[in-house]
């Protein structure tokens, strides 16, 4: 099972990189998803992968073989690789089980009767045993889904590509669904590219997530990684909500903004330098009654959610408006007057902030 | 072979020679021709000169005929509109009674060649002896004939009845695209059923009306045997009679050549023109998949709507063969049909004793079917490199391959007549010649289906296939041929059917070994063989019915595009 | 029952066959010529004779000579010229035997170098103005242009006398003229009451805003359907087997005179059937062939001993209008041009 790297890749449209100098490592047998914004460049990356496109720069390796580079791409059907779309791309003038032994029978090897048993293991285990023989239009939209997972994997790919793949079901469907694919790729351990817009689905699914902003990587973590220590202003944001402190670093481990003086656990910060940190809402805690340590603030605003309530609290002494999460229980009102306690564990310096 | 070379070799794409082919044919098609048709307009003794422009532009006649062209064209393609867009909306829209049976009697005149439906209307026409004419005398007693065929107003309207199946076919399509819901969004609004046509369906098809109509007044531009029927008794020329008249002996080949060209600016104008103003739209004038269609009830309307379009039919379908039947089985067409008028002797002289009639009929039909096969081929070839960009500058291909609308069958055959009488490639005197002009002729149109219906198909099918492991080739058999199998074999039917009623490139190109049914019928038209034209005209309709039919039988749709 | 109608034609298929087999000439004689165009298998025809007398031509002598196929190719006189043209250019020879009704023809193509001299057989007794004198090309049949009227539509003696008659505003809008940019016969037609009456009676002609149609064998269906009930000229064998068939037609041998249409033959120099072109062309000039044009098709010939229908007048009674081959070559283009100038296609 080869592992894909990524190395310096450049794909434009006119003048606009949309991939611009992407370097990416996937380990053998590793499944790590593309996540970002619309138009941030994931389902290029991925076309790219695939060799239905070819870059402008960098190139594409897969184990030991270079597979593009500019000038010089293995076209799609030499790179034994397998793709599930996010149309599902069924062929509608073909049977499922014709659809799913097309790869089969197009790598050729097999007897007919070896390829036919095979389609019908490899249905047995999406759940679509004795479906062969309907048209992909007789079935519903998750049935449909895992025929194309079927015809993904049945040729045994050495690295599987998805593109969006749940996106056209409906929400129920595709939590299920979400977990089934990690499912499958603990069974089979194929070296996996996931592109996806929804970062749940990417913290459900993924070993590592790469996060995306215009064309290149952002981050590249596990979903812990990214979610407590994000790199960047873009990743802090993208992922999940987030508050963002502007200030100046005042030593290694504080930072200043207006009077409010907050303690950061991680250190490094450059001092005398201008600074920011994300602290995540639902990090922070708000006490009625001024704790030893908090900071004061007023509530401007609460939103009552269910399971949890949403408030925003402006810190005295400095322009900060803090979003904070608690759970749900004595929830307060606009107007009160809190105190705020910021964990120094919770502030994440992010890229450039520290040395 | 040194490792660099083979691993060049492993990435390259074996598809590519195909597509260069593809693209290669197209050129030396169109620009091979029509530069030597440009070089000629301005070659003389010694260097460029712009005489021929000065002598071809400077004669009162030749003015007169670029004029009379112009009045003919607008109004044809006004008069197609105004009778195409009502048909296309009760048929598609409402609940006309016998719609299905109105749709196939379109498609009966969009096969009848033109010249064939002048001629029927000769007869039925003149101002003398033309059935109507004499029924009419007959009713009144008055000597005034009802109508004469032989004016600008009776040639615009024979045009018209058989270019308006175009407006039909674009309008019709478009129309299948407009959800009802919108249309009755307007109705809950209080709207009435006119008011709904006029202000929502109207306004939402109106880009088709325009294509419509531009396409109608390129097929009348272009037109020859209508004119040629029509115009010269009544001594007028247009610009297709006037350049084949230059063909005359001596002939002026350079003042054709620069007679061509005001049709060629016009064509191109238009084109542009519609593009303009229809902005990147085009012809897909409504984008996406409509809702649900509701048919609009007509009521009291539906049978004064109805009586309308069986007038229409029968100016454009019963009555021309009607005639054609009665002079096929007549000793005279003008005499009513007596038993003593009766005769077989029309079949029996078409058949047995015209020398020219079965090679004209092999002919005909083995240039449609090769030209339909080709045309469909290279069509879908052209259509799939420009939809999926496979080589540089394939938008370029797009282009040219609809480009020859813009050069009239005419000039185009002046063109061809001049590139392919000198070498390198002496093609006039063969069937090979014929094969060219019909085929770059109907590229457009074959283009257009095929463009549409890859449109149509995802290029995740395709890509579905190649990561599985199938090479460009084997996807576009395996996946794309058989997804575009209903789209190809339309462009099929719609090239054939252009070829069987192709006259006007026809009549510059034949030679006595390569005579086409049309140019018979033509030939036979001038010499006032009405009983002859009559035969071989009802033979090509039930020919080329039978063919249409066969292939929507194994193809399973309807060529003028009704979606089941 | 339901075979019906085709057994009608196999039937007369089979009657037209027996027609055409009486005709076969005693011209098994000169076997060696007979066997080469066998051999060639057919013989290539331009002619601008009548498409069914053509045709009928034809079948006789494919009836007299089988094996020897006959393709005709039938279209005006000015089309044939422009055809042989434009082939030659391209490099195309394909045709035998040329025949056409403009004199004229035969002037250029000799001039051109394209007619092979070639004398067939019996035309030494033939009158003068039916041979070309370096012995290339021969007048194969004659005829005469005329005018005719639709008895039904205009009572004899209301019909026009002579060629000034038509100038009558009475006759506007139910005239019918053929093409002299198409035929010959009206090509020569043209040039000789040019002679007679000068351009200014065309420039008066076209003020009655005659029909224009392209044949000079149109114009009789024209005048029978009634579609326009005077026909400005014609062949006169064209009207006469139209009459023959029981059309209302009548024909008007106008007083001033009427312009005679000699229709020579030729063979290329570059036949590619040269044995049958010349068996053919034979054939043509025999009495019987001759005699079958008189009378069935109502043409004049060259041939002294061919009888004439009874109901035709004698060339000798008529006051003919001859033109000179050589002029009608030179003014061609005159002569069509001023034609369109006044008739306006
Ligand atoms: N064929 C193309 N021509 C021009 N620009 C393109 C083309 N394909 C993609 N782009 C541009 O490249 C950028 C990246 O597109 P890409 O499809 O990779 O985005 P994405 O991350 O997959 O977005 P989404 O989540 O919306 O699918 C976008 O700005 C897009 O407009
Ligand atoms: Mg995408």
């Amino acid at each position: 099972m080869p592992g894909i790297s990524l190395r310096g890749l450049v794909k434009r449209y006119g003048q606009v990189g949309a991939v611009d100098g992407l370097d990416l490592e996937v380990a053998p047998g590793e499944l790590v998803s593309l996540l970002g914004p619309s138009g941030c460049g994931k389902t290029t990356t991925l076309r790219l992968v695939a060799g239905f496109l070819s870059p402008d720069a960098g190139e594409i390796v897969v184990g030991e073989r270079r597979l593009s580079a500019p000038g010089a791409v293995v076209p799609p059907e030499r790179r034994r690789m397998a793709m599930i779309f996010q149309s599902y791309a069924l062929w509608p003038h073909m049977t499922v089980a014709q659809n799913v032994g097309y790869g089969l029978r197009v790598r050729g090897g097999l007897g007919r009767a070896e390829r036919e048993a095979r389609v019908r293991e490899v249905l047995a285990r999406v759940q679509l045993a004795g479906y062969g023989s309907r048209y992909p239009g007789e079935l519903s939209g998750g049935q449909q889904q895992r025929v194309a997972v079927a015809r993904a994997l049945v040729v045994e790919p050495e690295i599987l590509l998805l593109d969006e793949p749940l996106s056209n079901l409906d929400a129920n469907l595709r939590e299920e669904m979400r977990f089934e694919i990690r499912r499958l790729h603990e069974t089979f351990a194929i070296t996996t590219l996931y592109v996806t817009h929804d970062q749940a689905e990417a913290m459900v699914i993924s070993d590592r997530i790469a996060v995306l902003e215009r064309g290149r990587v952002a981050q590249l973590g596990t979903a812990h990684d990214i979610f407590e220590r994000p790199r960047t202003r873009f990743v802090a944001e993208f992922i999940g909500r987030t508050n963002l402190i502007d200030g100046i670093a005042e030593s290694a481990d504080t930072i200043v903004c207006g009077t409010v003086r907050l303690r950061v656990a991680s250190g490094g910060l450059k001092p005398g330098q201008p600074a920011a940190l994300s602290i995540r809402p639902h990090a922070m805690a708000l006490t009625a009654v001024m704790a030893p340590g908090a900071l004061a603030g007023d509530i401007r605003r609460a939103s009552y959610l269910g399971d949890a309530v949403d408030y925003e609290v402006a810190l005295e002494g400095s322009p900060i408006v803090l979003r904070i999460t608690t759970p749900p229980s004595a929830p307060l009102g606009p107007g009160a007057r809190v105190g705020v306690s910021i964990p120094p564990e919770a502030c994440v310096p992010l890229a450039g902030s520290i040395q | 072979m040194t490792a660099r070379a083979a691993a060049r070799l492993a990435t390259l794409d074996r598809s590519l020679p195909v597509w260069l082919l593809a693209a290669l044919i197209l050129v030396v098609l169109m620009v091979l021709p029509l530069g030597w048709l440009a070089w000629l307009s301005v070659a003389g003794e010694r260097g460029p000169t712009l005489a021929h422009y000065a002598r071809v532009f400077g004669d009162v006649p030749l003015r007169r005929a670029v004029w009379n062209t112009i009045v003919l064209a607008f109004w044809s393609g006004a008069a197609s509109v105004a009778v195409g867009a009502p048909l296309a909306w009760l048929t598609a829209r409402t609940d006309l009674p016998w719609a299905r049976a109105l749709r196939a009697l379109t498609l009966a005149s969009f096969v009848t060649p033109p010249f064939l439906g002048a001629f029927a209307w000769v007869m039925l026409a003149g101002p003398n002896a033309g059935l109507l004419n004499r029924t009419w005398r007959g009713l009144t007693g008055g000597e005034a004939p009802l109508v004469n065929i032989f004016t600008m107003p009776g040639l615009i309207f024979v045009v018209a009845l058989y270019t308006f199946p175009y407006v039909y076919v674009i309008i019709a399509n478009t129309l299948e695209l407009v959800a009802s819901d919108l249309e009755e969004a307007g109705a809950i609004l209080g709207a009435g059923r006119l008011t709904v046509a006029l202000t929502i369906t109207l306004p939402l098809v109106a880009p088709a009306i325009a294509s419509g109509f531009v396409l109608s007044v390129l097929q009348a531009l272009a037109l020859f045997g209508s004119p040629a029927i029509l115009a010269l008794p009544a001594g007028f020329h247009t610009i297709t009679t006037q350049i084949w008249s230059f063909f005359q002996y001596p002939p002026k080949v350079e003042m054709a050549a620069a007679f061509s060209m005001p049709l060629l600016v016009a064509t191109a104008l238009l084109l542009w023109l519609q593009r303009r103003v229809l902005g990147r739209r085009g012809y897909a004038a409504v984008g996406g998949r409509g809702g649900q269609r509701r048919r609009i009830a007509l009521g009291a309307w539906r049978y004064p709507a109805l009586a309308g379009c069986l007038l229409v039919m029968t100016c454009s379908v019963f009555l021309p063969y009607g005639v054609l039947a009665k002079a096929a089985f007549a000793r005279a067409w003008a005499q009513p049909l007596t038993w003593d008028n009766l005769t077989l002797a029309n079949w029996t002289f078409t058949f047995l004793e015209y020398s020219s009639t079965r090679d004209a009929i092999v002919n005909t039909m083995e240039l449609a079917v090769l030209t339909a096969t080709a045309g469909a081929v290279l069509a879908a070839l052209l259509a799939y490199v420009t939809n999926r960009r496979l080589v540089r500058g394939s938008q370029a291909l797009g282009f040219l391959a609809v480009a020859p609308v813009v050069v009239p069958g005419v000039v185009f055959a002046v063109a061809l007549f001049i590139a392919y009488t000198r070498p390198p490639l002496v093609l006039y005197g063969t069937l090979a010649i014929l094969f060219v002009a019909y085929l770059t002729k109907e590229m457009p149109v074959g283009y257009a289906q095929s463009d549409a219906t890859f449109k149509a198909i995802q290029p995740d099918l395709e890509e579905a296939g190649r990561i599985l492991g199938a090479g460009r080739l084997r996807v576009l058999r395996e996946i794309t041929a058989p997804l575009a199998r209903g789209g190809i074999i339309a462009a099929w039917c719609f090239v054939f059917i252009g070829v069987i009623r192709e006259l006007s490139a026809s009549i510059i190109l034949f030679t006595p070994n390569t005579k086409v049914m049309s140019v018979v019928m033509f030939d036979l038209k001038e010499e006032g063989q009405f009983g002859a034209i009559a035969v071989l005209g009802l033979f090509m309709l039930a020919m080329t019915l039978a063919t249409v039919a066969f292939v929507q039988r194994v193809a399973g749709r309807d060529v003028l595009g009704a979606r089941e | 029952m339901r075979l019906r109608p085709l057994r009608t034609l196999v039937a007369l298929a089979a009657a037209c066959a027996v027609v055409a087999v009486p005709a076969a000439e005693p011209a098994f004689a000169q076997n060696p010529r007979v066997d080469g165009a066998k051999k060639e298998g057919k013989v290539v025809w331009y002619t601008s004779l009548a498409l069914l007398s053509a045709e009928k031509v034809a079948k006789l002598f494919e009836a007299a000579y089988p094996g020897v196929k006959v393709e005709v190719h039938r279209t005006g006189s000015q089309r044939i010229l422009q055809r042989v043209m434009q082939e030659l250019q391209a490099g195309i020879k394909i045709v035998d035997v040329i025949h056409t009704s403009d004199a004229g023809h035969f002037v250029l193509l000799k001039e051109k170098k394209l007619l092979a001299a070639y004398t067939p057989a019996g035309v030494e007794r033939f009158p003068a103005g039916f041979k070309d004198r370096d012995g290339f090309h021969y007048g194969l049949r004659a005829t005469v242009n005329v005018i005719a009227y639709n008895t039904k539509v205009v009572p004899a003696a209301e019909a026009p006398k002579t060629w000034t008659d038509l100038l009558d505003p009475r006759w506007k809008g139910k005239l019918v003229t053929a093409h002299p940019g198409y035929s010959g016969v009206t090509a020569t037609h043209v040039l000789a009451l040019v002679h007679l009456l000068g351009w200014d009676y065309f420039k008066q002609l076209a003020q009655n805003r005659p029909m224009i149609v392209q044949s000079a064998a149109d114009p009789p269906g024209v005048v029978a359907s009634g579609e326009r009930p005077v026909a400005a000229n014609g062949g006169d064998y064209t009207f006469y087997q139209v009459k023959k068939k029981g059309n209302p037609v009548e024909i008007v041998y106008p007083r001033e005179g009427v312009p005679l249409v000699v229709s020579p033959t030729a063979i290329t120099v570059f036949a590619p059937h040269p044995s049958a072109a010349r068996l053919f062309t034979d054939f043509t000039f025999s009495r019987e062939v001759q005699q079958v044009l008189a009378d069935s098709e109502g043409l004049y010939t060259g041939h002294p001993d061919v009888k004439y229908p009874a109901d035709k007048p004698r060339l000798g009674d008529l006051k003919l209008l001859m033109t000179d081959p050589e002029e009608l070559e030179k003014r061609n283009e005159e002569i069509k041009g001023r034609f369109v100038e006044f008739f306006g296609a």
